[in-house]
């Protein structure tokens, strides 16, 4: 097997990371600060991608209408997200696991059937914007040059957060709240409204993904519960709540994905889990997480 | 086991039949024959002139949610038509929907509610091949007819046979058959191919009767690569690039609906389409959703969107669809607007909704459908419905894309031979 093909399937591998940390980014926040496992966040994905194609084909703004649509759209989800936190799971931080599922799970099927109301059961799609229509050579073999635009907002996304969460005091605090909620609350910061942008930025992160999704394939019905799933496998192995972690985890799945792929097609799928799996057996908080207490 | 559950109720369901076979000789029945199923259809006096109800159910959920609306549009505006010039029989149609929620759990649970509780006469549906095969078990336990108008695994005619289910839709091998020919017709030097189908009974079926004709027609055929993505995948990237490196000389796929444009979006800036002739399901809605971006030159196969029958009574359909949606008619709602008409066809020429008489009134029906005329195979209840195959084109006519050089392929030619249907059924159990 020659070099270029196996670089090839590595940067498909990368591309999937890319969009995977993307979305699993946004829940390993909201789980490390917030304590709660979001279930919805892969139907606030969908929602973003749905509400990007809607603001795209309506202020039809050549060029540059995609870019202003996807700005627009994660801004909508941002709103979307505060009316969650404060009316739903402000109320639930205290409860236990099992409601704060249920909650979420809820929003899960009340987002479908608003996607279903609001846009109907048919698959929608927005034209690769422009400068990333075509491809560049990457060893003489073409590389879609809108993977590298999502390689680059992982990235940023990346640094935005590491920036945000290690080099902030704003990040200081959130780092603190999730080690000790009590104690922060006890030094006068507003618990609850630290909570409450803590969870609009993690919907505008799924507002994002699910915008920059649209271009790269189709926004339909089913696209929420398709991610979520190998979302959590990505936080599972990297780590609940690990910025770091996610990257990584991000990143074994992307790459054991598209090299399973290449070399045993059937059992693709399976290769994650299986990592999944041995990650739980031997470290079950996860390569970078840490116990609960 | 469950193989064995469906094997159970088939022989039960057949020795039923025989019953009456033995009693008309003058020998009584056997005594080990177990009521098991209720025969309900039969308690209904044929003469009341009270409504005819059909069971409509779908899957409005996920992939399929899509084609079950527009599936049921094209039912309703059959069942509006037919019920605006007094019925069957004299009798109004009336269509209770229900929705599966594409889970077969939920699936079998409500065609259960809809044959108990509704106690409809006749059921149209669904669009997932697996939901499709878990009703099999329950309308055929409860002796009532079934006419699938979308999901297509050929399991449903052959391997799991049951008398109570006929098929308007091209099944997944004829369907298969169908493409691998257009496909070798338009590359006949191709010798290494590719696949690419959704990873369940429906893409399973499909990448084998391909690969069963590839090699009839090209004896020293070589498939490269099998790719199962699951059915749902948004990222096709890794499976582009290891198709790509195998070089093939063509790719065959059954992919459809999303996937598809997925698929297609993300093959196009690594030249695919120009370097590799490619067949898959590029139907009317994935036309429509790719817009722009639906490849020319590239090949698609489908089961009779508009464009590709342009026969006059196809056209009439067009405009009446068109009144009601403002939009053009793809072949799910075709195929569901044919499956309301061969049930009027049979059971006038049964004269009775009785299910036995409607089945044998069925069985050898020729019906003159949107899709031209086809007839059901009384051995299978597989209607020798067309397949359709062309290449992605401009038309200046439509906003949308369509084909060129489009074939129209009679079921006749693309059927499963009798003997290789006897030859499975003498594997599954199915005796007939």
């Amino acid at each position: 097997m020659s070099f270029d093909v196996l670089f090839n399937q590595f940067m498909s591998g990368i591309a999937r990371a890319a969009l995977l940390f993307l979305v699993a980014s946004g829940l390993s926040l909201t789980f490390g600060v917030l304590r709660v496992l979001n279930f919805a966040h892969g139907s606030l994905y969908m929602l973003g991608a749905f509400i990007t194609y809607t603001i795209w084909k309506t202020i039809l703004i050549p060029v540059v209408g995609f870019y202003v649509a996807t700005f627009l759209a994660s801004l909508v989800m941002g709103g979307i997200g505060i009316i969650i936190e404060f009316f739903l799971l402000r109320r639930l931080y205290a409860r236990g696991w099992p409601e704060q599922l249920l909650a979420t799970y809820a929003i899960v099927l009340i987002i479908t059937d608003i996607v279903k109301w609001g846009w109907g059961g048919e698959f929608l799609s927005i034209p690769r914007p422009i400068p990333f229509k075509g491809a560049v050579s990457l060893f003489g073999f073409p590389f879609p040059s809108y993977n590298f635009f999502v390689i680059l907002l992982g990235l940023i996304v990346v640094i935005f957060l590491w920036w945000l969460v290690y080099k902030t005091r704003l990040g200081d605090i959130i780092r603190a709240a999730a080690h000790d909620r009590e104690m922060v609350s006890a030094l006068g910061i507003p618990i609850p409204w630290l909570f409450t942008w803590i969870f609009v930025l993690g919907s505008i992160i799924a507002g994002l993904s699910g915008a920059v999704t649209a271009p790269f394939g189709s926004i339909a019905l089913g696209m929420d519960i398709e991610i979520i799933v190998e979302c959590f496998a990505v936080v599972v192995i990297g780590g609940m709540g690990s910025l770091p972690g996610t990257l990584l985890g991000s990143l074994i799945v992307g790459l054991v994905y598209a090299f399973g792929i290449m070399f045993k097609p059937e059992l693709a799928l399976a290769f994650i889990f299986m990592v999944m799996a041995a990650v739980l057996i031997i470290r079950p908080w996860g390569i970078f997480g840490r116990p609960e207490r | 086991m469950k193989r064995f559950a469906v094997l159970i109720t088939i022989v039960f369901v057949l020795s039923l039949l025989v019953v009456p076979l033995v009693m008309a000789q003058g020998k009584p029945a056997p005594a080990k024959e177990p009521a098991k199923a209720p025969a309900k259809a039969a308690a209904k006096p044929a003469l009341s002139k009270e409504p005819i109800k059909i069971g409509a159910i779908y899957d409005f959920a996920g992939p399929c949610y899509m084609y079950s609306e527009t599936g049921m549009l094209g039912l309703r505006i059959a069942v509006e038509e037919i019920n605006a010039k007094g019925g069957i029989l004299g009798r109004k149609i009336d269509v209770v929907v229900r929705d599966t929620e594409a889970k077969v759990d939920v699936a079998v649970r409500e065609v259960k509610d809809l044959l108990l509780r509704e106690k409809v006469n006749f059921l149209i549906g669904p669009c997932s091949s697996g939901t499709g095969l878990a009703m099999q078990v329950v309308h055929t336990e409860y002796k009532t007819i079934r006419i699938s108008a979308i999901a297509n695994t050929e399991a449903q005619t052959v391997d799991k046979f049951s008398p109570y289910f006929f098929q308007v839709v091209p099944n997944t091998y004829m369907e298969a058959t169908a493409a691998t020919r257009y496909l070798n017709k338009k590359v006949p030097a191709a010798k290494k191919f590719c696949t690419i189908n959704p990873d369940y009974e429906f893409g399973r079926r499909q990448a084998a009767a391909f690969e069963e004709e590839i090699k009839r027609l090209v004896p020293d055929a070589e498939i490269l690569y099998h790719a199962w993505p699951k059915f749902g995948e948004r990222d096709y990237t890794a499976f582009i690039t290891a198709i790509m490196a195998k070089k093939p000389d063509a790719v065959h796929s059954s992919l459809f609906g999303g996937d598809l444009v997925a698929f297609t979006k993300q093959a196009a800036p690594y030249g695919f389409f120009e370097k590799t002739p490619f067949i898959a399901l590029y139907d009317l809605p994935v036309l429509i959703a790719l817009g722009p971006d639906a490849p020319e030159g590239t090949f698609g196969f489908a089961r009779g969107d508009f464009f590709q029958d342009p026969n006059p009574k196809m056209m009439e359909f067009v405009d009446k669809f068109k009144k009601a949606r403002g939009a053009y008619p793809d072949a799910w709602a075709v195929q569901n607007y044919d499956a309301v008409y061969l049930l009027k066809a049979g059971i006038e020429k049964a004269k009775t909704i009785e299910t036995e008489a409607v089945i044998k009134a069925l069985e050898g029906l020729s019906l003159d459908s949107l899709r031209g005329n086809f007839t059901i195979r009384p051995l299978d209840h597989m209607g020798s419905v067309p397949c359709y195959q062309g290449t992605i084109a401009t038309d200046p006519k439509y906003p949308f894309k369509v084909w060129k050089d489009i074939t129209r392929v009679p079921g006749e030619q693309v059927l499963r031979p009798e003997a290789s249907v006897r030859e499975i059924w003498k594997k599954t159990g199915v005796t007939r």
